[in-house]
């Protein structure tokens, strides 16, 4: 079996690094504290994050998507059982939101979300 | 002259950048909705770097005709050229235009409905979070 080493992979008009074919890639992930304090761990393509009150966050992308019709995904950590749900707003923004088992909004400690989809 | 894909530049300004955490957040109320609790925007620490760094990305202006642009048609913003770097007081006004409802940004009236702060100046205590206000 041989190993094909190269640094990058284009079709001629598109040209992505090869660590991004090797590792998978998200078009935009972050991952974020969700209380005190608010802000941001690491990231990629994600501009801001609001704070829209009690498990009600926001994820502004850099690089829109070409439609509000990309897949994205939360999950959080908290102190206790619960759902984390995100749905896109728009092209360029996702909600990422938070709930207990008893389906009340509430904060959480960590919350990471990723999103794919066609980039515009 | 090209200036590459948005996303591409994202993935070597990542590379190379340290992460650069603001000191300021921005408080915005809807003023379509006077019974929600403001919100607090955070920059990214990597689009700051990037904002900071100059070169990456495109001018605010592509963002807001893109907006008018429908889905699945082809952006500006993407494929725009490059600007210069910019102060983090400036990346701020920048990510205000950008990120900030329209509503929020074009409001006349005459409450205050938007400020930048530092960081020092969002509450602690999130124990009534939901009743957030912008004091007038």
């Amino acid at each position: 079996m041989s190993t094909l080493v190269t640094a990058n992979v284009s079709d001629g008009t598109t040209t992505v690094g090869t660590e991004y074919v090797v590792n998978g890639s998200a078009k935009a992930w972050v991952n974020f504290f969700g209380g005190d304090p608010f802000a941001v761990r690491n990231s990629f393509n994600a501009s801001s994050i609001s704070d829209n009150g009690v498990g009600d966050y926001l994820t502004n992308y850099v690089n829109s998507f070409s439609a509000a019709d990309y897949a994205c995904s939360t999950a959080a950590y908290s102190t206790s059982r619960g759902n984390a749900m995100s749905w896109p707003s728009n092209a360029s923004s996702s909600v990422n939101r938070i709930y207990n088992d008893a389906g009340v909004v509430i904060d959480s400690a960590v919350v990471q979300a990723t999103s794919h989809g066609d980039l515009a | 002259m090209t200036h590459g894909h948005l996303w591409d530049r994202l993935a070597e300004a990542k590379s190379r950048l340290e992460p650069v955490q603001s000191k300021y957040r921005v408080i915005y109320e809807n003023p379509e909705d006077l019974d929600a609790p403001a919100a607090v925007m955070c920059p990214d620490p990597n689009w700051m770097a990037c904002a900071l760094a100059g070169g990456v990305l495109p001018a605010v202006d592509t963002y807001l005709r893109d907006r008018d642009v429908p889905d699945g048609q082809p952006k500006e913003h993407p494929y725009a050229a490059t600007i210069g770097p910019m102060s983090e007081e400036e990346a701020i006004e920048y990510l205000v235009l950008k990120d900030c409802p329209r509503s929020v940004v074009e409001y006349k009236g005459n409450r205050t409905i938007l400020k930048i702060v530092p960081i020092e100046m969002i509450p602690t205590d999130r124990s009534f979070r939901n009743a957030w206000r912008i004091a007038q």
